[in-house]
């Protein structure tokens, strides 16, 4: 997946976020004043968060990969000090892939209802025909139910709940599939 | 009763059919194996437990809503008539559909000639539900709310594809597949989007319906007419 | 989930059902999840919670916002989004990218060939595919054709939401004339399937160009009987001038494109800044405005309109011979890489990102439809104005819900 681009692109880690927006943002080179896109992506292996840029400055699009964020407690920090719209796009990542922004004031989800258990657009939430018969739950025995560990605890305080709540479902640890396929076909 | 029957076939338009040759042509699944065995055997009953409140159990209007306590009268034998050409359609546009049904309120498919032009905002004053657009599991909830505060007498109409089965978005995890899964629907108008002229006829149909069922409107069951397992 | 969560009748008196996670957010919700829902629920005295629920009779589709009011003006709000999320982007990656096509049609359901341009255009970005000029040209055709019964039904909205309920038929007259011309070209009045990964379904036809000579005869004619309804009707300018001012930083930071951006005076047009398609070639201007109000976009809608005759015209006039198909295989593996594509829809500039894996699913199809953006400026714009005036906010915004809610 690394063969082809169209657009400049530049790789940075999830440390590295807040200085290089704001250089990009406020330095009078480069001007990258507009955030275009901003999105999550899951690789299989990691999360990316990727923006989009322009600035009036060169005629492409800059693209800015996240990378590196591990699967199981993606954290980024949140650009809406710089773009108070990219509050609703961080919501939306969070939405679908579990990846929490810190610094956003607003992260709930925004797609999905709020009691919803699991992110859709990992790539272990699989659509079946299961699915169908189950809506808004997603796909019960073939899901993973991920619960990212702070949302775990919140819901423990939250319920006053014993030390064992909060654990996944016993025997849902990985997504297994009934008729034995690969999911990555 | 299935709601598409009419109590009474007219004579003239039943046609003597030598079946034999019109058999339907089973072709078995091979191309792919559903990942529940039982799937095509009546499965199980869809728990929608994200809508738990809305579980079918009761296939029934008189189950799930308490002993209806309006009876109708004779007078509803008359009055149904006269419903017939003043339907009021709540609006509830949800996507796509929602611009047919427009389309078909305004001036070049014109839905006031039947009496159907004011789109009640409030259910409370609304006959007919003409749910148009996909139904997702967030909003059904609202959805069933808004069917159950429409008095009685009224009627749904299932428009658009999304809506009849859940269409394109039959394998999304968010959609209902069929508002027939949580309410109980008299008209299917399917299509993606169906043209205001199919929307008109789907009206008309339901016209037809109301008129042939006079006095009945209580006796209308949930649950899909497609088996559960597809 | 506590243990003592019964299962209750929705007819039941006592209104919210006192569980943790239902699907009606009791308002408030106990307790708030975080700082900003915190902020929004706690009420000064004589603040209410109204909710301007998901069915409402303003057509923009199903939005929820919480209005927290004091009286009858709106102090802050909390819009509710997802009530038509329907897995778009889930169900393209599970298919082809032909299928990818019809799957994104639903999401700008008013204009859809601006929809279905993204999967178009991003797998023939990821190709390096060139599109036959004949096929470009008939796109920036179909795509104007959208972009203008976008626009009047935008018109008709708008007045529909002020209580106006004649200009939307009229709204409903133009987009119907469009709408069937499309139909004869494309077969489909609103969910048109029309763009391939290579080109366009079909050449014109003798039906669609016939509809289109009727149309475009009078087309201006009847655009501006139409404006004259609207232009200086006493309260239709009294209830838009000087409502929902955006500034442009403000612009800016939200992230606003479209008509909503250039009505504040920021000339950034997607067919302008990243030239795609034809349009270097094809000469427009682009409308804009300085006051930033609802009656500065309702008024540059109709300038756009105007635009999108000419370059209706211009089309017309150049359209050169030729396929209207490269020449692609059915079964398409596109090779790894990324791509990021985005074109001027009637709302905004309307951008796709994705990614291929070598196969010919498409491993991540990301659409961003302007409305998203563009509909968090009425955090910025409902709180100080009338409840009454909340909708008219909102259809000035030009929000579509299939897009927003994907």
């Amino acid at each position: 997946m690394t063969a082809r681009q169209d657009t400049t692109e530049i790789r940075i880690g999830p440390t590295d976020v807040a200085r290089v927006m704001t250089l990009l943002h406020d330095d009078p080179e480069f001007r990258f004043l507009i955030l275009s896109d901003l999105c999550g992506v899951d690789t299989g292996s990691v999360m990316q968060v990727v923006y989009h840029l322009w600035s009036d400055a060169t005629p492409d699009w800059l693209r800015v990969i996240v990378d590196g964020l591990p699967r199981d407690d993606p954290r980024a920090p949140s650009v809406t000090f710089l773009w108070n719209g990219a509050e609703w796009a961080e919501r939306e990542a969070y939405d679908m892939f579990g990846i929490i922004f810190e610094g956003n004031r607003d992260l709930r989800r925004i797609y999905m209802p709020p009691d919803y258990q699991s992110f859709p657009l990992r790539k272990d939430f699989l659509l079946a025909d299961d699915a169908a018969r189950a809506p808004g739950q997603g796909v019960r025995h073939m899901e993973q139910t991920f619960q990212p560990a702070e949302y775990r605890r919140r819901e423990v305080l939250r319920q006053g709940l014993g030390s064992d709540a909060g654990q996944m479902a016993p025997g849902l640890q990985t997504a297994e599939l009934a008729s034995g396929e690969d999911p990555a076909r | 009763m299935a709601s598409d029957q009419p109590s009474n076939p007219q004579d003239g338009l039943t046609t003597t059919r030598d079946d034999s040759l019109v058999k339907p042509i089973i072709v078995a699944n091979s191309t792919w194996t559903p990942a529940d065995p039982t799937a095509y055997n009546g499965g199980q009953p869809p728990q929608i437990t994200h809508l738990r409140e809305l579980e079918l159990g009761d296939k029934s209007d008189n189950g799930r809503w308490g002993a209806l306590d309006v009876i109708p009268t004779k007078a509803d034998y008359v009055l149904d008539l006269i419903r017939i050409n003043s339907l009021w359609p709540l609006l509830s546009g949800l996507a796509c559909c929602a611009m047919e049904m427009m389309s078909a309120a305004t001036s070049r498919n014109d839905m006031d000639r039947f009496g159907m032009f004011p789109f009640r905002a409030s259910p409370r004053q609304a006959d007919v539900l003409i749910v148009a657009g996909t139904l997702t599991t967030k909003m059904a909830g609202p959805l069933v709310r808004l069917w159950e505060q429409m008095p009685e007498p009224k009627w749904c109409v299932a428009m658009g594809d999304c809506t009849c089965s859940g269409g394109r978005y039959k394998r999304s995890y968010a959609t209902v597949e069929g508002i027939d899964r949580v309410m109980p629907v008299d008209v299917y108008v399917p299509g993606c989007p169906p043209r205001p002229e199919g929307l008109i006829y789907g009206m008309m149909k339901l016209q037809q319906l109301i008129k042939e069922r006079r006095g009945h409107w209580p006796e209308r069951h949930i649950g899909p007419t497609v088996p559960i397992g597809v | 989930m506590t243990t003592e969560q019964t299962i209750r009748s929705l007819d039941d008196p006592d209104l919210f059902v006192e569980t943790p996670g239902t699907i009606y957010d009791a308002i408030p919700p106990l307790p708030p999840r975080t700082e900003r829902e915190a902020e929004f629920y706690t009420m000064r005295d004589g603040e209410m919670l109204i909710n301007l629920g998901p069915q409402h009779p303003s057509t923009h589709g199903v939005l929820r916002v919480v209005l927290k009011i004091d009286g009858e003006r709106v102090v802050d709000l909390d819009p509710v989004l997802g009530y038509l999320h329907r897995g778009v982007e889930k169900i393209c990656e599970n298919g082809d990218w032909h299928h990818a096509i019809s799957n994104c049609d639903p999401l700008e359901y008013i204009a859809a060939m601006f929809s279905e341009a993204m999967p178009v255009m991003v797998a023939e970005k990821l190709l390096d595919l060139e599109v036959p000029r004949r096929a470009e040209y008939i796109r920036v055709l179909a795509w104007e054709l959208n972009r203008i019964s976008s626009h009047a039904l935008f018109v008709g909205w708008l007045a529909l939401d002020l209580g106006g309920l004649t200009p939307i038929l009229y709204g409903f007259i133009e987009r119907d004339e469009i709408v069937e011309m499309l139909a004869a070209l494309t077969g489909q009045r609103l969910l048109f399937n029309y763009l391939r990964i290579g080109g366009v379904n079909g050449d014109l036809n003798h039906d669609f160009l016939s509809r289109l000579g009727d149309w475009m005869g009078n087309a201006l004619k009847r655009i501006e009987e139409q404006q004259k309804l609207l232009n200086s009707n006493e309260i239709f300018v009294a209830r838009t001038r000087g409502l929902g001012v955006i500034d442009r930083d403000m612009a800016r930071r939200t992230l606003l494109s479209g008509p909503v951006l250039r009505a504040t005076g920021i000339p950034y047009d997607v067919r302008r800044a990243h030239p795609y398609s034809v349009y270097p070639e094809l000469e427009f201007t682009i409308p804009t405005r300085e006051e930033g109000d609802s009656y500065a976009r309702y008024l540059l809608h109709l300038d756009e309109i105007k635009q999108s005759i000419h370059i209706i015209d211009q089309v017309l006039h150049r359209m050169p011979d030729g396929p209207v198909m490269a020449k692609v295989p059915r079964l398409m593996r596109i090779p790894p890489g990324r791509a990021y594509v985005s074109i001027e829809s009637p709302r905004g500039q309307y951008s796709a990102y994705g990614m291929s894996d070598g196969s010919d699913q498409p491993f991540r199809l990301r659409i961003h439809d302007p409305s998203f953006f563009n509909l968090q400026a009425v955090g910025l714009l409902m709180p100080g104005n009338l409840v009454a005036d909340t909708m008219a906010i909102m259809a000035s915004l030009d929000p579509i819900m299939g897009g927003i809610d994907k």
